[in-house]
């Protein structure tokens, strides 16, 4: 079965993505620091079954805690062949040097602008289309809690998929 | 497929020089970029070196020694050189698609989150988000309202009767029926314990913590509390373990791996062990010491008193680098009550499935116990420390129960307390030297998984001794000063 791993930095909703994924429940909190284990589930995209990984929140591919270690191994011994990258809208250009760093090191990147909504109301606007091109990898904007966003990630998965896996 | 993707951002000259040599160096496959991996390999980090090490055999001399080069043509760390790199050209990507229209409105959300922080402001919202969140609505409401209707209304009034009354008429053998409904039977006590005593008071914790934790507020209480916790060698970022702990220190024991340091790591499991009370635990305590405030506030002084001290000390004992604090803090943000009840949901289904096998197992082992004698053996062995404490002989039952977890002695309490066999200032001994008690055997099983048998061990014979001695401190206070609860 292929792989889906979720990493990013603590708190910007990977558990939310998950749950929005796979249907099941990995607890959710606001706080940083929710998930010290790794969740693994299921789902179903364009009639395909997956493997989702839900890891612990990472500043950076150099860790520095135990619990950042974790997310790390991931990537490096499961080979995902996709790698969700969610990120804060808000604060994008701390969120991007992560980015930037699984790009470094060949990941099949999606990047998911999460918690679109409290980006909005702050007055940030987005260009989509720029971003992915400037990094050359696909990017959606999704609200994990309302669900808002989902429909078009499982499409960039499913096209995801059958260029590169 | 890995070269689809890589996407490289140059860095000045020397760094690339020494990153294309150690690329061309690197010979097997790491599921990252040779670049990735030289530039993991540049800035120090120690796992991967091990795994170059490992995979590069003779060649790692050479690589050392590129490493060792690269880093003396700077003044400043390799991590730092490349992170600004990193740092300029995602700010120069955001500035280019992102756009901010001013919104000038006063905020609210801002204003309520700088108060929180506010030492002086935040101590009263601190307390009453305890008194409110905690005191009325788990003590009050979970362990008064909702244990006397289940306990009474249900338990004493239908089904332990039904129970009884159906045992002794189908089941002829006398030993059988003291298994299912005798005094410490797995229906009329296991059970009754976890679903009439526990659960209302479980979840009614698990929804309120629930509330707090979505709101945000733990991160900004751990700004609030950083200060008094450098003090004892912890950092801000501790606080959050440590506030779960109060929902229950078992998982909370999980959550210490957060924390940057062995040295925290180890202070916070030993604080978590010893001086914060689980959910359970604490509710029952609530409805011990109900109708008796100043018995309430000695508790929650001689716990707090034991958590500054310990801590102290152990940060004392335990010298190190004192923590640099730096945390996320979120914004605040209005619960979902559909995540606030799948949440309680998920973790009272976890919560009983620990701890109902456990009861049930603990009225088998009594009864096993009382069948060879062993039990009444232990509780007369227990009698002594107990009554050292200067409570009466029976609490030691609830002791021995203790060891399975906390929050079944303390229901042990209640029990004692309805018959009417403590007075005020045995109950306040009684619940300090329980909550300081041995952590539950889950907690016991954490500790050691997380920490080492070792250091586990240690820590469990200290916790033993330790809360007895203060147990004896507090009542020989109290009988010294002449103090009646």
């Amino acid at each position: 079965m292929r792989k889906i791993a979720i990493v990013g930095s603590p708190n910007v909703g990977k558990s939310v993505i998950f749950n929005n994924l796979t249907g099941t429940y990995a607890d959710v909190s606001n706080y940083p620091g929710t998930t010290v284990e790794v969740y693994r589930g299921k789902c179903k995209i364009g009639g395909e079954e997956f493997e989702v990984i839900d890891t612990p929140g990472m500043y950076s591919l150099l860790p520095i805690s135990e619990e950042e270690k974790v997310g790390r191994s991931i990537l490096l011994a499961e080979s995902p062949c996709v790698i969700l990258h969610v990120v804060d809208a808000k604060n994008l250009a701390r969120m991007l040097m992560m980015t930037l760093q699984l790009l470094e090191a060949g990941m099949p990147v999606i990047l998911v602008l999460n918690i679109f909504d409290e980006a909005e109301g702050l007055g940030i606007d987005i260009d989509l289309d720029k971003l992915a091109k400037e990094l050359n990898i696909p990017a959606v904007k999704t609200v994990g809690t309302t669900g808002a966003g989902m429909d078009i990630l499982r499409g960039k998965i499913e096209e995801h998929v059958k260029r590169f896996c | 497929m890995l070269k689809d993707f890589v996407k490289n951002i140059g860095y000045d000259d020397p760094l690339e020089i020494y990153l294309s040599k150690l690329e061309k160096l690197l010979g097997s496959e790491y599921g990252i970029s040779k670049r990735a991996v030289s530039l993991l390999l540049l800035q120090e980090d120690e796992e991967i070196f091990e795994l170059v090490k490992k995979n590069e055999g003779d060649k790692i001399g050479v690589i050392s020694a590129i490493i060792r080069e690269a880093n003396s043509h700077y003044s400043n760390p390799l991590s730092y050189i490349i992170s600004e790199r990193r740092q300029g050209e995602a700010s120069r990507i955001t500035n280019s698609v992102m756009s901010v229209k001013e919104k000038g409105l006063f905020n609210f959300k801002e204003t309520l989150s700088r108060l929180m922080m506010n030492p002086f402001i935040g101590g009263p919202i601190l307390l009453a988000v305890m008194y409110y969140g905690l005191y009325k609505f788990v003590g009050n409401f979970g362990a008064g309202v909702l244990v006397d209707f289940i306990e009474k209304r249900i338990f004493d009034a239908h089904i332990n009767p039904f129970m009884v009354d159906l045992v002794n008429r189908y089941l002829p053998y006398e030993l059988l029926r003291d298994l299912l409904a005798g005094q410490y039977g797995i229906i009329t006590l296991g059970a009754r314990y976890a679903f009439a005593i526990i659960l209302p008071i479980v979840a009614t914790f698990f929804f309120a913590f629930a509330i707090i934790e979505d709101t945000g507020y733990l991160p900004r209480l751990a700004m609030l509390i950083d200060q008094l916790f450098k003090k004892i060698g912890l950092s801000g970022r501790a606080v959050i373990p440590l506030v779960l702990g109060l929902g229950c220190s078992t998982m909370a024991t999980m959550v210490t791996r957060t924390l940057p340091t062995k040295r925290e790591r180890i202070i916070a499991t030993l604080l978590l062990s010893l001086a914060i009370p689980c959910s359970a635990q604490m509710g029952v305590i609530l409805a011990l010491l109900q109708n008796k405030p100043l018995g309430l506030l000695i508790w929650l002084g001689v716990i707090i008193g034991v958590f500054l001290f310990v801590g102290y000390l152990a940060s004392k004992i335990m010298p190190g680098e004192l923590p640099s604090f730096y945390m996320e803090i979120p914004p605040l943000r209005l619960p979902q009550l559909s995540n606030i009840l799948r949440k309680t949901g998920s973790r009272l289904k976890w919560y009983l499935f620990e701890v109902l096998p456990l009861f049930i197992f603990a009225s088998v082992l009594i009864w096993l116990g009382q069948i060879t004698g062993v039990f009444g053996f232990l509780v007369k062995a227990l009698e002594h420390p107990v009554r050292w404490i200067g409570l009466p002989a029976q609490s030691s039952v609830a002791f021995l129960f203790g060891f399975f977890r906390r929050d079944y002695g303390a229901a042990g309490l209640y029990d004692l307390k309805t018959a009417g066999l403590l007075s005020g200032n045995q109950l306040v001994v009684a619940c300090v030297t329980l909550t300081l008690f041995l952590p539950c055997v889950a907690q016991l099983l954490m500790n050691i998984k997380e920490r080492g048998i070792g250091v586990g061990i240690i820590m469990s014979t200290f916790i033993l001794f330790f809360s007895f001695s203060v147990g004896y401190f507090v009542n020989l206070v109290l009988i010294l000063s002449g103090i009646n609860l």
